[in-house]
């Protein structure tokens, strides 16, 4: 079965997980349940008084239960955000 | 990549498991299954909060309750070997065996069926219809 997630696969995504936290990192698998693999991924955590932090994580599975959102990174778009600077109220997690 | 067959390849590996309910699981991946149930071995259980811990020799975590699973760096370059091989005895499989066994005899029956028993059987009456006009 074609999954939008196809094409995604080796570039750099977003996931939104339902407990409200974003992870970055490279695409390398999913499966028909959206379990994920994320290689070389970063969580970025975002609060209201400083800038985001950058959290290096490595190699992740995440479980497709748990996955609200996937998104496609445009590199060279993000390589010029100055995280330092980007201040933001964390996101809720996903009321069911 | 199929994230099962990475994590199948993370087996004797260390692993980092966080479930649903924000409790983690440090310890050795010894076996997983299909529905991600997974076994681990010489295992630190550390609470939602990072406040208790609990060590274990050995637990077996139900796939439904996790979250995410954090594997080491290096596993990722050994299911590639693998993927390879696996790929190509599926592909075997398919084209061969499986087709093969299963269209043939449900086209020899249904053949056999209509020419053979023209006068008989649940199928003829359009073929008899025919005839007359």
């Amino acid at each position: 079965m074609a999954s939008g997630l196809d094409s995604f696969v080796n570039h750099t995504v977003s996931i939104i997980t339902s407990d409200g936290r974003n992870f970055i990192g490279t695409l390398k698998g999913f499966d028909q349940t959206i379990n994920v693999i994320i290689d070389e991924s970063h969580e970025r955590v975002y609060s209201t008084t400083s800038g985001v932090e950058q959290v290096m994580l490595g190699l992740h599975i995440i479980r497709g239960d748990n996955v609200a959102i996937v998104g496609l990174i445009d590199d060279e778009l993000d390589n010029r955000l100055n995280l330092a600077n980007i201040k933001a109220e964390p996101l809720n997690s996903v009321v069911h | 990549m199929l994230p099962l067959s990475l994590l199948r390849t993370a087996q004797n590996h260390p692993m980092l498991v966080e479930l649903k309910n924000g409790e983690t699981y440090n310890g050795h991946l010894v076996s997983c299954d299909n529905w991600m149930n997974i076994n681990l071995r010489e295992v630190i259980c550390t609470s939602r909060d990072g406040d208790k811990f609990w060590r274990m020799p050995e637990c077996y975590i139900r796939g439904s309750t996790i979250k995410y699973l954090r594997i080491p760096d290096e596993v990722i370059d050994m299911v590639k070997e693998e993927a390879v091989v696996k790929n190509r005895g599926r592909d075997m499989k398919g084209g061969r065996g499986g087709q093969n066994q299963r269209n043939r005899p449900a086209a020899r029956g249904n053949f056999g069926g209509r020419t053979g028993k023209p006068g008989q059987g649940g199928r003829n009456p359009p073929f008899q219809k025919q005839k007359p006009k």
